[in-house]
C-alpha cells in the first residue's frame, strides 16, 4: 500500500527554540549564510515563524509556527508548473520530491507556492576551510541557481528503505525514518507517520478536532497538519500563511 | 541522385526543426543543469565507514546525552539520546551543529603573546616565572570534573589559590547556600515534583539549566491546557520565548523583581496564606504596585496561586535573596518540589574574588565564559579553542575544541539529582593544542592524571552501590561486576544518576527580609553561551529568519 507521509505540528508545544531550524540545516548540508544573505534570501526549508495575537502590552502572546513543505497532495502547485519535471510527486511516499539536478532555476515554482515554502540558491555554497569534512555523506550539496525545499529528509527515507530491504521486508519500520527536525523537536512538537495508515498515531492527531490545515480552502490537501486548543492561533496562523507579512518568505 | 544546395540547406533546416521534437535538447539542457551543479570548487562531503557513538555534550555545563553519527572518522550529525533520564532526546539549537565549530574561523590553533605567535615553551617558562614570583590563581568554570581535581591540586601545591567562576543558575542558588551553609554545588531544583513554577526571568524554555528537562516536563504536563498541571508563571518584563509560551505572564518594570517578591510576600503573610512566620518585608503592597507596574489586584492573585497550588517553586534568573526568600515562606525549601540538597558534599569550591589584584598570575580554564575577564593588573594565561575577541589576555593558549578531549561531565547546576558522565574525545585535537591540566603537568608531573581520576570517580561510585547507569539498557550500580565494566559503560555514552537523598535535609532561615538585590538582566542561550563563538550555521536563527535578535544586539 502506498503510504502518506505527513506531520502533525502541536503549536501549543512549540517553544520557538529553532533546533528543528539548525538539525534541518546539518542533515541537508545547508551552508550558513552568506554574507548578504537575508531571511529573505537565506536557505531555511524549516523556518519557525512567530505569530502575535495582535494586542500590546501584557495582553500581548506570541506562539510560534513552523513552516516547511507541505506537501501537497492535491494538483500540487509547483509539480503543475515546473518546466523541467525537477518536481513530482512520488506516488509511494506521498513526497513532493525536488531533484536540484533537472532545476534550471527558473523559479515558477516559488512563485506558484502558496506557502512559500521554497527557496533559491542565490549563493555558491561555501563552508569554512576544512568544514565540509562535517557535511552528511547521504545528501549531496546543491549549487548555486536552484531552488530547493523541505523532502522529509528523504536520504533518511532511503536509509530506512535499505534497512528493510536487508531483513526481506517491502514496508519499512516508521521508527527508521524520522526527519531531522522531528528528532530535534525538545517538546515532542512534531509528530511524523503515516497519513493513509490508521493505526499511526499521526493519524489520530491528523483527525482531531484541533488539528487545522493552512488555507485548506485552496483545496492543495497540505500533508502538514496544525494543531492547537487556543482559537487565536489558529486564526493568526491561517492569516499569516494567507497574507504574507514580512515574517515570511516572500 | 544529385543533392543541390536548395536540398541541403532544406534538409539542414528540416532536421534542425526536427530535433526539437527529439529528447535531445531536452537531455543536452538537463546533463548541462547537472554538469554545472558539479563544479569543482562545489564541496563535496567526505565518503567512509559511517558509525555512531554515544557521548555527552561539552559545550556548556548541562552534560545533554547525544549520539553523533560519524563519516570517514568525522562527526556529520548530532543528535538528542532518547534513554537520557535527564535530557530524554533533546538537545539545545546550538548542540546540533556544535560538531562545525572545530572548524570555525575563530580556531585557535597557536599559542599568542599579547596578539603575536608564540610558542608553548615560552608561555610555560612564563607561568613558571609567575608561580616563582607570587601567588598565581587558577580558575574553573565548571567544577567537579576531574581536570578540576588537577587545576585546585596545582593551585594547593604551589601556594595558588583554585577558584570557580559561577554561572548565573548558580549565582541563583547562592542565597539558599548562604542561608544554609551548604554548597552551591549540592544544591538543586525538584521541578519534577512541582505544581507551580514561578519564574523571575529565567529563561526556563529557552536553553536554561540542562535543555529538554524543564521543556519535556512543560510540554506533557502544561502546553496548551488551560488548566494544566504544571503552571508556568513568567515574572518579566519583556515577552521573552518563556513568556510567550507560560500559562501567565506577569509583566513588571525591569530591575522590580525584588519589589514584586516584597509584595507577593506582605499578602502572603498577611492573609495568612502561609503557615511560616516570616520576617514582614519593609516594602508595603503599594510601594510594590508602584515599583513595579503590577495592580495590586494581580499580586494578590499571584500570592494566592502561589499559595493554593502547592508545591510552589520560585526561580530567579540569577542571585536574587527576596525572590529566593519566597521559596522559604512557601516551604518549597528542602521539599519535594522545591529546592533540595542533591549531595551530601559539605564544601564547595570558592568563587572568584571582585578584587583579584593580589595575584601574580590567573590561569583561565577554556569552561570559564569568555566574557569573564577579571579587573586586574595580574599577567592572565586563557585557554580557550576560539577567539572571542575583546579580551585582551597576555597568554592565549589554544585547547582542544569540541568532541576533542576526554572529560568528564558532573551534575548541572540546576539538576535535582546528581549524575555522572565522561564525554570521551571522538576527534583528535592538533598536537599543537592543550588543555590546562596538560599545560600545568608540564609544570609540575606530580600532578594526579585526569584519566586515573577518571578511574577513581568510576570506581568509587561501583563502590557506592547506589544509583542506576542508563545506557541501551537501565542497569543498577549493584549489578555491576566491576568498576571496569561501569566505566567502559560510561564511556560508551551512558550517564550514572545517584538515588535521590532524602528531602529534609535543608533548613534556610533568615533574620530579616532580604534588601533589593540588582536586577536581573534578560538571558536565554545567546548570553549565557560559554564558548567565544556560535556555530555559523546559528545564523539560521537570526540572519536568515526573523526568530531571534541576533547575539552582539542583544540587550546588556
Amino acid at each position: 500500500m502506498n503510504a502518506r507521509y505527513g506531520m502533525v505540528i502541536d503549536l501549543d508545544k512549540c517553544t520557538g527554540c529553532g533546533a528543528c531550524i539548525v538539525a534541518c540545516a546539518t542533515e541537508n548540508n545547508v551552508p550558513p549564510a552568506a554574507a548578504r544573505a537575508t531571511w529573505r534570501t537565506g536557505i531555511t526549508p524549516m523556518l519557525v515563524q512567530k505569530l502575535t495575537n495582535g494586542k500590546e502590552g501584557g495582553e500581548r502572546r506570541e506562539a510560534f509556527i513552523p513552516i516547511a513543505c507541505m506537501q501537497c497532495e492535491h494538483e500540487t502547485p509547483c509539480v503543475s508548473v515546473c518546466p523541467q519535471q525537477a518536481v513530482e510527486l512520488d506516488q509511494k511516499t506521498g513526497i513532493v520530491m525536488q531533484m536540484p539536478q533537472r532545476c534550471l532555476g527558473c523559479r515558477y515554482c516559488m512563485t506558484a507556492c502558496p506557502y512559500h515554502a521554497r527557496y533559491f540558491n542565490w549563493w555558491d555554497p561555501q563552508w569554512p576551510p576544512g568544514m565540509e569534512k562535517s557535511l552528511n555523506p547521504g545528501v549531496s550539496v546543491r549549487m548555486r541557481g536552484v531552488v530547493e525545499k523541505c523532502n522529509l529528509c528523504h536520504a533518511r527515507y532511503h536509509v530506512a528503505v535499505e534497512k528493510a530491504a536487508a531483513k526481506d521486508k517491502k514496508e519499512i519500520d516508521i521508527a527508521d525514518y524520522v526527519p531531522a527536525c522531528v528528532e530535534a523537536c525538545a517538546t515532542g512538537a512534531i509528530l511524523f507517520g503515516n497519513l493513509a495508515d490508521e493505526r499511526d498515531p499521526v493519524f489520530a492527531a491528523a483527525h482531531s478536532p484541533d488539528s487545522f490545515r493552512l488555507l485548506e480552502r485552496i483545496g492543495t490537501e497540505p500533508k502538514v497538519h496544525y494543531k492547537t486548543k487556543q482559537d487565536w492561533i489558529r486564526v493568526m496562523a491561517d492569516r499569516n500563511a494567507d497574507r504574507p507579512t514580512e515574517a515570511q518568505h516572500g | 541522385m544529385k543533392v543541390s544546395r536548395r536540398d541541403l540547406l532544406l534538409g539542414t533546416a528540416g532536421a534542425a526543426a526536427g530535433i526539437v521534437f527529439t529528447p535531445v535538447p531536452w537531455k543536452l539542457l538537463g546533463d548541462v543543469s547537472i554538469w554545472t551543479q558539479n563544479w569543482p570548487w562545489i564541496p563535496q562531503p567526505a565518503h567512509g565507514p559511517v558509525e555512531t557513538k554515544q557521548s555527552v555534550c561539552t559545550l556548556c555545563a548541562a552534560g545533554c546525552g547525544m549520539r553523533v553519527r560519524m563519516a570517514a572518522g568525522w562527526p556529520v550529525a548530532i543528535s538528542g539520546v532518547s534513554t537520557n533520564p535527564i535530557t530524554k532526546g533533546a538537545l539545545c539549537p546550538l548542540g546540533f551543529a556544535a560538531h562545525q565549530l572545530n572548524w570555525h574561523p575563530r580556531r585557535l590553533r597557536e599559542v599568542r603573546h599579547h596578539g603575536r605567535a608564540a610558542s608553548w615553551e615560552e608561555a610555560q617558562a612564563a607561568f613558571e616565572r609567575a608561580c616563582a614570583e607570587g601567588p598565581v590563581a587558577v580558575v574553573d568554570g565548571r567544577p567537579g570534573r576531574s581536570a578540576s581535581g588537577v587545576l585546585a591540586a596545582f593551585a594547593e601545591k604551589h601556594n595558588g589559590a583554585y577558584r570557580v567562576v559561577l554561572g548565573a543558575e548558580s549565582q541563583a542558588l547562592l542565597p539558599y547556600a548562604e542561608w544554609s551553609g551548604t554548597p552551591v554545588s549540592a544544591l538543586g531544583y525538584d521541578l519534577e515534583h512541582a505544581r507551580t513554577v514561578v519564574s523571575f526571568g529565567a529563561p526556563l524554555l529557552d536553553g536554561w539549566g540542562t535543555p529538554g528537562r524543564f521543556t519535556r516536563l512543560w510540554s506533557e504536563k502544561a502546553a496548551g491546557a488551560s488548566n494544566p498541571e504544571l503552571r508556568l508563571i513568567q515574572i518579566e518584563s519583556e515577552l521573552s520565548h518563556t513568556a510567550a509560551r507560560a500559562w501567565r505572564w506577569l509583566q513588571i518594570r525591569k530591575g522590580s523583581d525584588s519589589d514584586l517578591a516584597a509584595g507577593v510576600a506582605r499578602v502572603l503573610i498577611e492573609e495568612r496564606l502561609v503557615a511560616a512566620r516570616g520576617p514582614l518585608p519593609a516594602v508595603s503592597l503599594a510601594d510594590a504596585c508602584s515599583q513595579t507596574g503590577v495592580s495590586e489586584l494581580a499580586i494578590r492573585e499571584l500570592a494566592r496561586v502561589m499559595a493554593t497550588q502547592r508545591p510552589t517553586l520560585v526561580i530567579a534568573a540569577e542571585s536574587n535573596a527576596s525572590v529566593a526568600a519566597l521559596n522559604v515562606l512557601l516551604g518549597s525549601v528542602g521539599a519535594p518540589g522545591g529546592i533540595i540538597r542533591k549531595s551530601r558534599a559539605k564544601e564547595g569550591p570558592v568563587p572568584f574574588e571582585a578584587n583579584p589584584n593580589s595575584y601574580r598570575a590567573i590561569l583561565i580554564d577554556s569552561t570559564v565564559p569568555w566574557d569573564f575577564v577579571p579587573r586586574t593588573k595580574a599577567e592572565i594565561f586563557r585557554f580557550a579553542a576560539w577567539d572571542g575577541g575583546g579580551l585582551e589576555a597576555d597568554w592565549l593558549l589554544p585547547c582542544p575544541g569540541f568532541l576533542e578531549e576526554t572529560t568528564d561531565v558532573p551534575s548541572a547546576p540546576t539538576l535535582g539529582v546528581e549524575p555522572y558522565a565522561i564525554a570521551t574525545n571522538l576527534t583528535a585535537p592538533a598536537e599543537t593544542i592543550k588543555t590546562a591540566a596538560q599545560f600545568l603537568a608540564k609544570i609540575d608531573s606530580t600532578l594526579p592524571e585526569i584519566e586515573k581520576l577518571i578511574q577513581a570517580r568510576c570506581s568509587e561510585i561501583f563502590e557506592g552501590r547506589t544509583g542506576t547507569v542508563y545506557g541501551d539498557q537501565q542497569t543498577p550500580v549493584a549489578k555491576f561486576e566491576s568498576a571496569q565494566k561501569l566505566e567502559e559503560q560510561l564511556r560508551g555514552g551512558a550517564v550514572w544518576v545517584n538515588d535521590a537523598p532524602k528531602n529534609g535535609e535543608l533548613r534556610c532561615a533568615f533574620r530579616e527580609w532580604p534588601g533589593e538585590t540588582a536586577s536581573s538582566a534578560v538571558t536565554d542561550w545567546a548570553s549565557t553561551w560559554a564558548p567565544a563563538v556560535f556555530p555559523p550555521l546559528a545564523a539560521k536563527l537570526y540572519q536568515e529568519s526573523k526568530l531571534r535578535e541576533a547575539p552582539g544586539r542583544r540587550p546588556a
